[in-house]
Parts: structure tokens; sequence; C-alpha cells
């Protein structure tokens, strides 16, 4: 093929599209020509010069950030949710009851499906009752979203703490450091993830007494935890050794280093403040997607232990009487929606304020 | 129970109390004779609806999934019995007729009931005339031999039932392996005469006839089980020896069988079969609802695991009068119970033990199990309602509202010195209803402070590796096992003899007796009732074993078992098989 | 080009070993971390000491784990011979073993299953390639008008949808309510093509409506970018007409990204169809391993994660391959 004429420029060094975007993610403005003046090579000119840098990439990305409407939303009813996950006890407490107590005088005793119409929702019982067992939908879904974020959260903190660590490590130091990891960021890649997740879930889910010291809702839940979040790190591990690469080639960090930097100071004082905007991005975008695979294997059945309540079994179980009682069905799967849209949204928000040329 | 809710296992050894009594059938027995009925809820069972001798059609049957195996000697689910008896003979046959006489047994190969000498430690049948494989070869005794044989060969064909019940009671069973690795056989099996076969038994077992009803006595030629199609490959080149084969691409596993006519059968050495249709059709491998819907449109004629139908289609037939006409909601002789381990502390204290049977919500359980309907009834005792020694007692009363009571489950915690409960495990299965009724059972057990952890597993080693295990139950202090048992043979015996016997434990894997119950004096009723020849007499005796089985607590029994199952209109000559506990394939037809 | 693809068909062969490596290690050394015995589960249910011996023998669970997998990856490249109690079969290259249990051999197994996740997967990444892109680019080019607002919103729901919430929302709707497709289940495409067609359609639909929202995203965040770079800018001042601008500079290089992650979710998707395969009841490959993982089938979980690793591995290695095509500043040495 021939080489295009239009060839852009600038970009060059990287061939992934998210480095490619990635780029220059502390580019605050609008205008493309102020970027110039705020991108690192240039306002970056001494070693003190980082934390004026830092400070006005937050006011800056702030002020985009609160712009966007859309995005505050989102992050209005992450706020919430996390409120709701913290005091769950509490507020089942007061509008509902307690998630694992049964209800079956609520149900129909042939089909075992809600008495009345949609799915049993009544004052008492705001968001209906499971069939077979009448238990609090209500209570289940604000329990449920304890374990959503919780793993999801945790999941992600492993999968960038990992991926972070080894990215740097492997944009720094190159060579054959940076060999070794890449290959090994391709084999975890080339794992079909799902199938892998399921095996080892099925074997924790027979697991018996403890392992590591943890046993049944809490043992399930550090399982989901770990395969969730060790699978996931080669994703941010490429991202971050991207920007590493192009981050050092830039001046900033060859000043750094012609004043005698040391490589500690200069991976934790250069490179990790301008890696902070891209790895905190992506951060917000991966969660949904582990809340989903949380759910996923809940749905499964070899997520978290019974009868701890899941959205993703809440929603194995509708899938015996959806047909008749398409309420329980309906709940848990909008939980899951408001949740993972609700972190999209603000994810989308903060990659818009930190990078504008992901466009909009 | 059965690995798997389907399989309808029960006694692993001899069945002899009430083997004289049900011996029934002579040769010459006549197909279905009963007066036929209409459709109408629960019409086909003891009676057969739409009655018939129509030739030609298709059967469209469906399954959720395969069979275990359509090797004979090594399927154990009730479901795929049954269907074997479609398109293969065994020495003998459980008669294909409603009612209490479908749990007797008839001459199909054999011309009738073995006739016994030497003090009944001789049983000798004589083979009927005509008889063929598929391929038109004469079926001698030669090929029964050899296919009993092969059930030894557990290192090649496992699963089936053939070698516990045949290695106690054959001469030289007990050492022998099998057919592949001592190909002389087994000289107990006399086949000198071809139409003749004679065994010789170590101890005299009235019940013999019941095992030649079993898929194991189904003839091999030695010829077919040979080369690379023999062996652990037979299941997929099974020859046939009934009025059915399967032609040449007919087995998909998981996806489909198809039967067609063995133009070698002659229905004049077959006095059972009627062999109306000219074609069989299984789809395998659907999803349950789907099932479902295919048979209530009419697409599909009935599913044959006879797990009865979901909560969608059961609504639909519970509240359409057409539809409910043709449903019926049988008893399949299952008994769903929990198991409580005496090995596991502080449930070896008895007073522990019933204070789990007074905490437990009965009606949570059974709701788990699918309710009354597709569930079954809530349950006092062991015995299922299907068994003649069947007396309704209840220990143990749960409450007005069977929802347990929890006063008097707090007086037995206090007699145990546990005033404020104790915490164990449930063991459970993770597919069907098994999660479910651990949670019933959780729930229940918490009003009282009785703290309790799940541990789900898969079917394929709960029963096996998990809970049949008494070591493993002990190590992992697994104090509670939901399980639930039918028998092989609709006798009291079958029933009891491995879940109650304590010398039918097996410590090495593969007990049924799960809570280790080893009670000197149940023991001895045991035997007293197999030697006790007056049936009345008898069934006194296992009633009062059912009693004490029920005092040491051991066993929480909390619904016999019922299904809701669906009969497509179409189909003639349909009824309930008392020995199956699910519709009978054999005689089935369709009218258009 | 030659050299790079040598290359990367040794890296190839060598993932593939690491992935059925640990398959073997996660299925061998799991249970015995929670204590519990594979064998057990194929043992049968009048299971002794005896038995459990001679099935161990029989499955060759008695060899150490290396030896086990040593002869699985001979029986891979060479072949191997399994006895069946009659006989010795020969199980040629590459030969995936059988399962323990069912006996039947696990490359027939996923042959067996392979159409329905192929007719799965492959319908529903055309639709989804098509009609995300076509909306990511329209959504682009009308920046901000009520379409691209609208659709947007409709992805950004998309993506927040795991399948198996709209696959049972689907049924429910088109399925039970207005019965428009009863009886979902799998037709073979040569048995019966429109049926095939007519009842693979709602899963389609529900899987690609997952990704189209992430492509139509992509695309439309591509487009755009692209649409603000210089050398578009320089195309237009040339005078070309925009549509000619859209269609020869800006689409092409917006399809890059496209392209690398088309291959891999494709790549992906042929592995992982297991929760669309659940919901829909359909008898597919990924049906098969989850139902292969419930009973510890080792050689069928392991057949099927080599054979999705195979698949993933072989996307990566076609959309580097394309992407040098497609994107003229990639070149390989």
């Amino acid at each position: 093929m021939q080489h295009d004429p239009l060839t852009p420029t600038k970009g060059e060094r990287s061939t992934s599209p998210e480095g490619r975007r990635l780029d220059r993610v502390t580019a605050p403005l609008d205008v493309e020509k102020s970027a110039l003046q705020a991108d690192p090579d240039a306002a970056v000119s001494g070693l003190s010069a980082k934390a004026v840098e830092g400070r006005s990439l937050r006011q800056i990305a702030w002020m985009r950030l609160k712009r966007d409407k859309v995005a505050l939303g989102g992050g209005i009813v992450i706020l919430l949710l996390i409120l709701i996950a913290v005091f769950a006890p509490l507020i089942v407490k007061l509008l509902g009851h307690p998630p694992n107590d049964f209800h079956q005088e609520l149900l129909d005793p042939t089909l075992l499906t809600p008495k009345g119409s949609f799915g049993g929702i009544s004052s008492q019982f705001l968001l209906g009752v499971e069939p077979v067992n009448g238990r609090d939908v209500f209570s289940r879904i604000v329990y449920g979203a304890r374990i959503s974020l919780l793993t999801a959260f945790l999941a992600t903190l492993l999968s960038v703490s990992i991926g972070t660590v080894v990215g740097i490590t492997a944009g720094f130091f190159g060579g054959w450091v940076d060999g070794l990891i890449s290959r090994l960021m391709d084999i975890l890649l080339a794992f079909p993830l799902l199938v892998f997740a399921i095996s080892i879930g099925t074997v924790i889910q027979t697991a018996n007494g403890s392992v590591f010291g943890l046993s049944g809702t809490s043992l399930s839940v550090a399982t989901l935890i770990f395969i969730i979040g060790f699978f996931n790190w080669p994703y941010i591990g490429r991202i971050v050794r991207g920007q590493t690469l192009s981050l050092r080639e830039k001046e900033f960090i060859d000043a750094a280093r012609s004043l005698g930097a040391t490589n500690r100071h200069i991976i934790f004082k250069q490179l990790l403040p301008n890696l902070a905007a891209p790895v905190l991005v992506y951060s917000t975008l991966i969660i949904p997607t582990n809340i989903l695979f949380e759910a996923a294997l809940s749905f499964l059945g070899v997520g978290v232990r019974r009868p701890t309540a899941s959205w993703g079994s809440m929603l194995s179980d509708a899938v015996e009487t959806y047909q008749i009682d398409p309420v329980f069905m309906i709940v848990p799967g909008v939980a899951l929606l408001i949740t993972v849209m609700a972190f999209n949204l603000l994810g989308d928000g903060l990659r818009d304020a930190l990078d504008p040329r992901a466009g909009r | 129970m059965s690995r798997i809710q389907l399989v309808r296992a029960g006694s692993l050894a001899a069945v002899l109390a009430l083997g004289a009594a049900a011996c029934g059938g002579s040769s010459g027995s006549k197909p279905p004779n009963n007066p036929g009925v209409s459709a109408a809820y629960n019409a086909a069972i003891g009676g057969v609806v739409n009655q018939s001798t129509k030739t030609g059609g298709t059967i469209n049957f469906v399954a959720s999934s395969d069979f275990d195996s359509l090797d004979p000697a090594r399927t154990y689910y009730a479901y795929s019995w049954d269907y074997q008896r479609i398109y293969q003979r065994t020495l003998m046959m459980f008669k294909p007729v409603p009612g209490k006489a479908g749990a007797s047994v008839t001459g199909d190969l054999a011309d009738g009931p073995g006739k016994l000498s030497d003090g009944g430690k001789t049983v000798s049948y004589t083979l009927r005339d005509g008889i063929s494989f598929q391929d038109g070869k004469a079926i001698t005794s030669a090929d029964i031999k050899y296919a009993l044989e092969r059930s030894f060969a557990q290192d090649v064909i496992n699963g089936g039932p053939g070698a516990t019940y045949l290695s106690p009671i054959l001469v030289g069973g007990a050492t022998y392996k099998g057919p592949y690795k001592q190909p002389a056989g087994l000289s107990s099996i006399d086949v000198s005469d071809p139409k003749k076969i004679t065994f010789h038994l170590t101890k005299p077992f009235a019940d013999f006839d019941y095992l030649m009803a079993l898929p194991i006595s189904t003839p091999v030629p030695k010829a077919a089980d040979t080369g690379k199609n023999g062996g652990a490959n037979y299941q997929f080149h099974v020859v046939s020896s009934g009025p059915y084969m399967i032609p040449p691409g007919g087995y998909s596993p998981g996806k489909n069988l198809t039967l067609v006519r063995n133009p070698n059968w002659k229905k004049s050495s077959d006095p059972n079969r009627l062999a109306l249709p000219d074609k069989i059709n299984l789809t395998e491998g659907l999803d349950s609802t789907d099932e479902d819907q295919r048979v209530l449109a009419g697409s599909a004629d009935m599913e044959i695991e006879g797990t009865g139908v979901q909560q969608d289609a059961q609504s639909k037939i519970l509240t359409g009068a057409t539809l409910k006409a043709n449903a019926d909601n049988p008893s399949t002789g299952f008994t769903r119970y929990i198991s409580i381990q005496q090995t596991v502390a502080p449930l070896n204290n008895v007073h522990c033990r019933r204070a789990v049977q007074y905490a437990a919500d009965k009606v949570a359980l059974q709701f788990a199990r699918g309710g009354p309907v597709a569930g079954g009834d809530i349950a006092g005792q062991m015995t299922p309602p299907t068994l003649p020694s069947y007396k309704k007692i209840n220990p143990y009363p749960s409450g007005s509202d069977n929802k347990g009571d929890l006063v008097k489950a707090k007086e037995e915690l206090k007699l145990c010195g546990k005033p404020t409960g104790f915490s164990t495990k449930i063991a459970t299965t993770n597919k069907g209803k098994g999660p479910a009724v651990g949670e019933a059972l959780q729930q229940g057990l918490a009003r009282v402070g009785i703290k309790t952890q799940i541990i789900a597993v898969d079917p394929s080693t709960y029963y096996s590796g998990v809970i049949g295990l008494p070591s493993n139950v002990k190590k992992q202090g697994l104090g509670l096992a939901v399980a639930g048992w039918g028998p092989d043979f609709p006798t009291p015996y079958g029933f009891f003899e491995s879940i109650v016997d304590g010398r039918a434990i097996k410590p090495e894997g593969g007990n049924s007796n799960y809570a280790e119950l080893n009670d000197p004096a149940i023991n001895g009723l045991i035997d007293q009732a197999q030697g006790e020849t007056d049936a009345t007499k008898r069934n006194d005796i296992w009633a009062q074993v059912d009693q004490k089985v029920m005092d040491s607590a051991v066993y929480l029994p909390f619904v016999a078992d019922k299904a809701l199952t669906y009969r497509s209109p179409r189909l003639t000559n349909v009824y309930i098989n008392d020995s199956f506990g699910i519709y009978d394939f054999v005689n089935m037809g369709v009218s258009g | 080009m030659g050299r790079f693809i040598v290359r990367r068909l040794i890296g190839v062969v060598l993932l593939l070993i690491i992935v059925s490596a640990a398959t073997f290690a996660v299925f061998f050394l799991g249970p015995k971390f929670v204590g519990a015995d594979v064998a057990r589960n194929f043992c049968g249910r009048v299971c002794n000491q005896q038995s459990l011996v001679e099935v161990k023998a029989k499955l060759g669970l008695d060899k150490p784990i290396y030896e086990q997998y040593g002869a699985y990856v001979k029986g891979v490249v060479a072949g191997r011979d399994f006895v069946t109690g009659t006989d010795t079969t020969h199980c040629s290259a590459p030969c995936l073993g059988y399962s323990f249990k069912t006996d039947q051999s696990v490359w027939f197994l996923m042959k067996d299953r392979l159409p329905i996740t192929f007719s799965l997967a492959i319908g529903a990444a055309l639709m989804w390639l098509v009609s995300g892109v076509a909306v990511g680019i329209l959504s682009a080019l009308r920046r901000g008008s009520f379409f691209d607002r609208a659709a947007m919103s409709v992805a950004l729901a998309g993506v927040s949808l795991p399948v198996y919430f709209t696959g049972l929302v689907a049924l429910s709707i088109f399925s039970y309510k207005l019965k428009w497709f009863v009886n979902v289940h799998y037709v073979g495409f040569t048995s019966n093509p429109a049926l095939w067609a007519k009842n693979l359609l709602l899963p389609w639909i529900c899987l690609a409506f997952l990704y189209a929202a992430t492509y139509a995203r992509l695309t439309r965040a591509n487009m755009l970018e692209t649409m603000g770079e210089d050398y578009i800018r320089t195309a237009r001042a040339k005078g070309l007409p925009e549509s000619v601008v859209i269609r020869r500079h800006g689409f092409r290089a917006a399809l890059t990204p496209i392209v690398t992650i088309f291959g891999l979710d494709l790549g992906g998707l042929l592995g992982g169809a297991i929760l669309t395969e659940t919901v829909f009841g359909f008898p597919g490959v990924g049906k098969l391993a989850y139902d292969a993982i419930a009973t510890q089938d080792l050689p069928v979980v392991l057949g099927v994660t080599v054979f999705a690793a195979f698949f993933i591995i072989m996307a990566n290695l076609i959309v580097d391959v394309a992407y040098a095509y497609v994107d003229p500043r990639v070149r390989y040495g």
C-alpha cells in the first residue's frame, strides 16, 4: 500500500488507537492551539513545576466536568449507589425486610409466584417479592449493590495496581524487560477469560472450610475480585506501557535525567503524575465492565455464594419464572443498567474533560 | 437419591422380601387389556388414556439432556430404563400396564418367571422361540450371559448397577472382573443349552426376576462388542433386540435419537409389545421451557424425563381446562429429605438432630421443591405413600401451619446443650432445585439460632464424592445434606435397604446411607422382614422400621414427590407405569 | 511481512502451549487445592475404592500431571492410542482426546457444535459491524443533531446492557407475549435456512446490540478525531468534494481501530459465547464448555479452551496483518 502523503505527523510513535488518543491527555482546552502551551514538554521545564501543572490540570478538568451535565448526573447516581451500599442495613431497616427472610404467605401456593400484580409490589414490599420464597426484592437489590460495587471497585483497584506497576516497568526499562512483559500480557489477553473464570469459580464454589483464612461468602467475593482483577490488568498494563514509552522520550524526562535524577525519582515524580489522568479515565471505564462481569459469573452460578444477594444471581433465578413474573427479571436488570450506565457516563465525561481530542 | 433427580436408584443388594408375591405374569400374557379411559386430569394414573391398536405414524419425544448411556450395562436413569424398553428386550420386564400391576414383572425374552431349585439357589429361564437381534441372528442364552458379564467390567463401562447387584449373589461374582479381563466368563451362569439360562446363586434370592427386568439383562452379541465399536464405545453402536432399532447415524448424543422398525423382530415372539408407530424421534438437549412450549403447542408429543413441566407451562395447564385434561400429577415414589449427619458434631446428639427436625420450615422446603403440585405433598416420614407398607406417621409435627415448631426446637436445643443454637454446613446440588432447598432449610433453621453455610456442588460429584463418601462428610463437616430417594424396585426393601441398613454403609464411597445409620434394632427388623412370608405382617415390620428411623432423627423427610406431566392428546395407550413413576413408553402410539 | 508472519506463528504455538498448560494446572491443582478427586465424577454412583483406581487408570489420572500433559501434547502433535477395553483405538493428530464423561471424541463434540457457535457469532458480528459503523459515521457527520444525540443515548444504554438481560427481555416480549418467535431453538442451516435465520434473529440482535453500541461510539469518536486532522483540512483545501474527503481519507483512517477491535471481539466471541448460548439454550461450543466445566470433564474443557485461545490469537495475528494494509503508517520488518 502506498504511503499516504496526507498522513499526520503527530502521534507516529504509537500504533494503538488508545495510545494515539491518550498521547496528550494533559492538553487542556478546546482550542487546539493553546493545547501546545499546556503540553507537558512545553510547560514542565523544571522539577518544581509539576505541582503547578498537576493542580492546573485538575482545575481545568473539573471546570470541564462541571459543564458536562450528563457526566455529573452519572457521578451523582454513583454517589447515591455508594451511599446505598454503605448504608444498606439502615435503608433495609427503614424501608424493607431482612434480605434473607422468607414471606411465603405472599405467594400463590400452586404457581409460587407473587400474589397481586406487578410482582407483588406494595407499600410494604417496594419492589415486590421473589417467587418461590417471597424474599423482599427491594432489600436484596440494596444488598446486591454492596456486592456489585465492592467486587467491581476492588477488582479495578487490583488490575489498575498491577497494570500500572507492570506497564511502567515495561515502558520505562524497555529492552528485554519490555519484551518479556509484553509477551506475558499477550498470553493473558489470549486466555478465554470467561472459561477460566468459570473454572476457578466452580472449584471455589465447592471449596469447603477456609482457603487463605476465608470461607463462605467472603471467600467467594475474594475469588471474584481476584479473577476479575487479575485477568484484566493487561488492558491497563498495555495503556500504561504505551504512555510511558511516549513520555520517556519527552524533553522534561530528559531534563530531569540530565539534572541527575534517579530512576526512582523519574518514575514516582515525573511519570506517575502524568499517568494519573489516563489511568483514572480507564479505571472509571473498567468499573462498569467489572460490574457486568461479576453479574455474569453470578448469573452462571459461579459468583457470590448463596444466599448472599447479587443482581446476577437474581437474574439467574428469574429465568425460571420470567414468563409469568417478568417484574422479578426487570428489577435486577434495571438496577444493573442504571449502575453501569452511570459509570459509563462519568467515565466518558472524565475522558472528555481530561482529553479534549477524544472527540465529543 | 439417585445421582440426579431422574435416576431411580435404590436397593443395591437383594430384594428378597416381596419376590414371590410380585412375580406375576406367565407365558403368553397379553398386551394391556385394561379398560381404556378418556382424557381427564390424572386419568393416566391407573387407566389407559386413548386405548388403541392403530399402527403407523411417528412419535416425537423431547428431552432436555442425553441419556446417561445407551449401553444397557451402564444406564441408571429411570427414564432411560423405561425408554430402552421400546427397542431392547430383557430376560424379564416390568409389566406394561397401569396401576399396581405395573410394579410386577413378566417374562420378556424368557417365557416366564425363573424356576427355582436347590432350595432357591438355582434359577433357570427358558427363552422364547423366534427371538433375534436386528441383523436377524437368533438371540441365544450366551448373548444374555455375555451381557450380564459385561456389567462387571467397571473399569471399562462403569455407571450401571449390575456389578453391585450381581457380585454378591452369583457364585464367583465377588472376584469376577468382566469379560474383557476374564474372557472365560462366569461359570455360575450356565448356557450349555442355547435356549436355556441357569444361574447358580450363593444364597436364595427370591427377587431375582426383578433383577432380570433391569437393562443389564439386555442381550449383547459378543461380536458387536469388539474392536473400536465395542467396550466403552458400544453405547454408540448398540444392537437392538426389540421391535425398533437405531438406524445408521440415528444417534447423535445430546441432539437426537431416531428409532425405526426392526424388520427382524417377530410379533409372535413378543406378547408384551404392540409396536404401533413406524418411527420414534427423540430430540435431546432442549431447554426445559422450550420443551414445554413444544409439547403444549403440539409440535412434540411428550417430555420423557418425567420431572414435570416448568412454571410457565404449569400455570397454563392448571388454569386451562383443555390442557388440564391432558395432564397428570403422579407420585413418583421419591421421598425428599435432609440427611442429618451423626458424624458431625453437635449433630451426633439426638436432641440437636430433633431440634433441626422441629425447626425446619416444611412449607418453605415444599415451595423450594415446586409447591404442592409440581413438588409434592409435605411428608412426615420416610416411606413414600406408593409403597404397600405406608402407614401415616408424623413424629416431629412442624406446627399447625407446617412452618416449624420453634418452641419444641428450642427445648431440644436446650437438651442438646446448645440453647443458643450452633453452626454447621448444608450440602446441596448446584443445579435445578438444589440451591432453593438449601436456602429454604437455612432460613428455617436460622430462626432458632442454627447458623448454616451452603455448599453447592455439581450433581456429578455430589452423590459419589461429596455426601456419598463418609470420610469426606466428616472431614468437611457437612452436617446437613439435601437428598432424595426412590427404589429401583417398588418394594419397601428396595427403598430402605441402602439408606438405613447399617451393613450397607460403604466407607470407600458410593454410600447411600448418608447419615451412617447403624442401629442393631433396625438391622434386625430388616432381617426379620426378609424372612416373613405373610405380606401384612411384613408390611407391619416395615412400618416399624419407618418409625425407628424417624426416632433416630437422622433423616428429615419433607416432601413425597409428585410431578405435573403433560401428554399430547394425539398419543395412544398412555399410562403411568408404577415401577418407574413415569409414563410407560413401550406401547405408545399415535392417533393421527 | 513474510518473516513477520512466520515469527508470529511460532509465537502462536508457544502461546497455545502455555494456555493449555495453564488450563491443565487449574484443573488439576484446583480440585487438589480444595481436596476433591476428579476421578470420582466419572466413577458412577456405585463407586468403591477399587473401581476408583480402575477409573483413574482408564482416564490416565493415575499418572503424574506432567506425564499427562506430555501425553496430551503428544496426542495433539502426533496422535496417541486409547484403550477402550476391547480394542486400542488410535486417535490421529491433532488428537484432543476423549470426553471423560461420554467417551466421545472431543474433536467430534466440538465439530458438532461449531456450526451453532459460528452461526451465532458471524451473524451477530456482521450485524453489529454494519449497524455500529453506519450509526457512528452518521452521528459523527451530523454531530450535535437530534439523530446524533438519540443514537448515542441508545448506544450508551446498549453498552450497559448485558446479553443475559436483553436476551430474557427479548424472549419475554417477542417470544412469549407477541409470539413472533416461538420455540426459539437452533435449526441447522442445511436443514432449513429460513428457520435457521428466523431462530437466530433474536440472539443476533441481542448480541449485536451490545457490540454495535460500542462500535457506534468508537466509530463516531474516531471519525470526529480524524475529521479534525490537518490532512483532512488539507484535502478539503485542495477542493476535494466533501463526500470524497469522507470516503477516501476520513473513513479509512477512522476504520483502522475498528478493524483491530473487530478482530479481537470476533476471536473472543467464538470462545466466549457461553452467556448467549445459555440464555437462548443453544447447544454450541460455549454451552459445551460450561457443561464440561461443571462435571470437570477435563479433555473437553481443554479442547474448547485451546480452541478458543487459538481463535483469539489468530484474530490478533490477522488484525496485525490487516492493520498494515489499512494503516500505511504501520510497517513490519
